[in-house]
């Protein structure tokens, strides 16, 4: 099976490279055979990439402990489930994974358009083969998944050797979330070539009008989403797994997977203005190159050992492929942009500074300074030691002090942003839109100052999110009231139906609220304690309201580990609550351990018991008790913009009734231009 | 009266216990005020206090370094000093305030500055170009200002959303 992979694989990078070559003589021959053929080469180098993930992960299965990436990531007690994690839990497989995610978008890309925009596909084509030419270079002959333990034997030729058992996975991946975290990242990462291909295909081809946004607004919206989930995810992971109290803790390797988020946020929000006013052209197509690039150099800073990481690969030179890859994408881009330049000049002007139009170029303005701080933050580190000789930390201190301001003022945009009009806001608008949220958040915030609550970011931050909360619930409130009035549906169905109808712009809101549980959960690690001690069977530890009784402490061998398990007796006004096992194990095969934090959640807060392992002196247990406030908000806020983000995917409900043919009941159609408030007009296919 | 004295006895003690264990409560935050500014130096990339590593002897060996010297009384400039040459700079959480690492601190308020100039340009680039086109002129067209505004209105209305 590793030859059949192998051969796959190179099978795969042929028809990439007759893609991207055949994809440049079709642009320029038109030759509709020619266009054909390179496209199903193209599909096809996805079916060749396919068989060989399979592959490598049926050697996975079948223990194929000859295999020099199954023995290094697996071992025969691995369940199931972390077998196929195993697949990227190494530079090799994970490179490999990413091919096959890359894939999966390109194969549904030349799918879905495969007899639509015949003049801007055979561009895309050649851009994702050139893409797939260059992973699969690196499958196939700088970092191979499928090599095989050999020894040089008697007559020259290599011998085969297979080892009884492999190494095992690292304990720090062999948690349920480890499973889910690397897809959805990665899928973030590769999903956002789609958009980048069409970015650089239409301007190659001098595509006219805002088409490639249109075409791409929904991948890019998938890859965000991606994207995002898999950010949380690895918060969560650190949260759950790494045992120190924290979810974010500025790590080079999370920095690299924030810096294509910000960026791509910014390009959602002012695709917008291309969009509708036709302005931003410029910007957009260069945010677009810059989140891909932006993943490439993620990708590159976890795998090239440049800036130390616990999540990076081992160092390797595999660094210098990317660094030459991203080289040659800035030179690529850079040309095709220098060249087609005219294409993209702006057809609309402001009319006025306070606009929507003001609030996008704001907002893009604190996301890039965002992700330019975080990323020279990372990399000053290495900056300093070229440049000095001595390598300065930049910890976790310096980019919360720089990032928070920068938060708040996004935060204020989050709520400004979408209530003002387009072109330009009156007066009144401004006074009816924000007049409310404004005062109620403010005595809102007075009042949590009067309660004692003197923390100036966590302060600064309630009172924006209860200004953002309460603009996002006015303006469903106020659809909503209108789509009642019409149709005498509960209030309750009135916004459903409201958010159903322009699924874009509520479901806009619905990821801004979600935003917002997000920056509520983060204000509440002003409030974070922890206590650390020593416990015998029997002693208390007090922490917040709770007490923590230890009742016992065992050491348990497992399948594919031996656990040290503390049990503990959480009570809160000496009343029992619950039990919390955390533990430590420890696998043999590798001789590394894991932690396993025993959380017990609340909206309010979350007890955090970490065991710490025993102390050097007299072997006693060691717990290490936390206990920080609105973390399950930021989890549950993740859900939140995940699902709004899935609703701004579905078709209009309108748009929907179009294509069945079916008639709308005069009384949903509540919302004539004319009777509707101008904040609550709706439009299809717009935000 | 021997109540009294038992009382005044007991409230002693509590002083005395308060008055022993307020300094050793003193030195542990401020161990953790300290030790927050630095970064283990084991590799995990992670603060000092925050290393959790099993049996994490680098971490280990800092903060029991840290916690004599703060017992000694040392100033926290005394012991930033004795960890930087212990472990170079890069033992820093973040960058000191001074020299290159200054840089980094003001990076930030540079490209915060310069893109705000640039988003300003930007508006000022386009109001200017709107301002200039005769079809906004209102009295030029023969619009009332009445009629304009309500205009304006219509366009705000249709194009929201």
């Amino acid at each position: 099976m590793d030859v059949f992979g192998s051969f796959a694989l190179l099978l795969a990078f042929i028809c990439a490279v007759y893609a991207f070559v055949g994809g440049i003589f079709a642009i320029r021959t038109r030759h509709p055979l020619l266009v054909k053929s390179v496209r199903q080469a193209g599909m096809a180098t996805c079916g060749l990439i396919f068989i060989a993930t399979f592959s490598l992960v049926y050697l996975f299965f079948s223990d194929s402990y000859w295999v020099a990436y199954v023995v290094a990531h697996s071992n025969r007690d691995l369940s199931t489930f972390y077998k196929v994690a195993a697949l990227w839990s190494g530079q090799e497989g994970s490179l490999l994974f990413w091919s096959f995610l890359l894939a999966i978008y390109v194969f549904s890309a030349l799918f879905a358009y495969r007899n639509k925009n015949g003049e801007l596909m055979p561009y895309v084509g050649v851009v994702l083969a050139g893409v797939q030419i260059f992973f699969l270079t690196l499958n196939n002959f700088v970092a191979s998944p499928f090599k095989v333990l050999a020894t040089p034997g008697a007559n020259g030729a290599l011998d085969i050797f297979t080892r009884a058992d492999g190494n095992g996975l690292n304990p720090l991946l062999q948690y349920p979330e480890m499973v889910i975290h690397p897809p959805n990242l990665y899928s973030g990462y590769t999903g956002f070539t789609i958009p980048f291909a069409f970015a650089l295909g239409a301007l190659l081809a001098r595509y006219p009008g805002e088409k490639w946004i249109h075409l791409t607004r929904k991948w890019t919206m998938i890859a965000w989403c991606f994207q995002t989930a898999g950010v949380l995810l690895g918060a969560h992971w650190a949260y759950a797994v790494l045992g120190w109290g924290g979810y974010w803790g500025w790590d080079p390797v999370e920095n690299a997977s924030l810096l294509p988020w910000l960026t791509g946020t910014a390009f959602l929000h002012s695709v917008m203005m291309q969009e509708k006013r036709g302005m931003m052209k410029v910007w957009n197509v260069w945010l677009v190159f810059l989140t891909f690039m932006l993943c490439i150099l993620g990708t590159t800073l976890t795998r090239s050992g440049i800036v130390s990481s616990v999540h990076a690969f081992a160092q390797s030179s595999i660094g210098n492929w990317f660094v030459g890859f991203l080289a040659l994408i800035l030179v690529v881009c850079f040309v095709a942009y220098v060249k087609n330049r005219d294409y993209l000049k702006s057809e609309n002007h402001l009319d006025s500074i306070i606009s929507r139009e003001s609030s996008f170029l704001f907002n893009n303005l604190i996301l890039l300074v965002s992700c330019i701080a975080v990323l020279s933050g990372t990399l000053f580190p290495v900056f300093s030691e070229w440049l000095s000789g001595s390598r300065i930390s930049v910890g976790a201190p310096f980019f919360n002090k720089v990032n928070i301001p920068l938060g708040f003022l996004l935060l204020f945009l989050t709520g400004v942003g979408p209530l003002l009009a387009w072109r330009k806001t009156s007066k009144d608008s401004l006074k009816r839109n924000f007049g409310r949220p404004l005062v109620f958040s403010v005595i809102a915030g007075a009042i949590a100052f009067a309660l004692g609550l003197r923390e100036f970011y966590s302060l600064i931050c309630l009172t924006l999110c209860l200004f953002v909360v309460s603009t996002i619930l006015i303006e469903f409130y106020r659809g909503a009231k209108v789509v009642r009035s019409r149709s005498g549906a509960s209030f309750a169905a009135s916004a459903v139906d409201l958010t159903m109808r322009n699924t874009r712009r509520y479901g806009g809101y619905v990821v801004h609220m979600g935003m917002v549980l997000i920056f509520v959960g983060l204000a509440g690690a002003a409030f974070n304690k922890d206590v650390q001690k020593e416990m015998q069977i029997g002693s208390t530890l007090q922490i917040g309201p709770y007490n923590l009784l230890l009742q016992s402490f065992e050491s348990k061998p497992e399948k594919n580990y031996t656990a040290e398990r503390m049990v503990v007796e959480v009570m809160r006004d000496n009343k029992p609550l619950m039990m919390l096992y955390p533990e430590r194990r420890f696998f043999q095969t590798n001789e590394q351990s894991g932690t396993m934090v025993a959380i017990y959640s609340t909206l309010q807060h979350d007890l955090y018991v970490v065991y710490a392992g025993q102390s050097p002196d007299n072997q006693t247990p060691v717990v290490h008790a936390y206990l920080n406030p609105l973390v399950k908000w930021i989890w549950f806020g993740g859900v939140i913009v995940v699902l709004g983000t899935i609703v701004t995917l579905l078709p209009n409900r309108r748009s929907v009734l179009a294509l069945s043919g079916a008639q709308e009941p005069a009384a949903a159609h509540p919302m004539t231009p004319t009777l509707a408030p101008s904040s609550i007009t709706m439009r299809e296919g717009h935000d | 009266m021997i109540r009294s004295h038992r009382l005044v006895a007991f409230f002693f003690c509590m002083a005395g216990i308060v008055a022993f264990s307020l300094p050793a409560v003193a030195q542990v935050d401020r161990a953790r005020q300290i030790g927050g500014k630095f970064m283990c130096m084991c590799g995990c990339n992670q603060v000092l206090t925050q290393c959790n590593h099993v049996g994490c002897t680098t971490s280990t060996a800092m903060l029991k370094e840290l916690d004599q010297s703060v017992a000694r009384g040392d100033s926290e400039d005394v012991i930033t000093q004795g960890f930087v040459q212990e472990f170079g700079t890069k033992v820093y959480a973040e960058p000191p305030k001074s020299g290159l690492s200054l840089v980094a601190w003001v990076l930030p308020s540079v490209y915060l500055l310069i893109g705000t100039v640039l988003v300003v340009f930007i508006i000022s680039r386009w109001r200017s170009r709107v301002l200039g086109e005769p079809a906004t002129a209102g009295g030029a067209s023969g619009f009332s200002a009445e009629e304009l505004e309500r205009a304006r209105r219509r366009v705000a209305r249709d194009t929201e959303d």
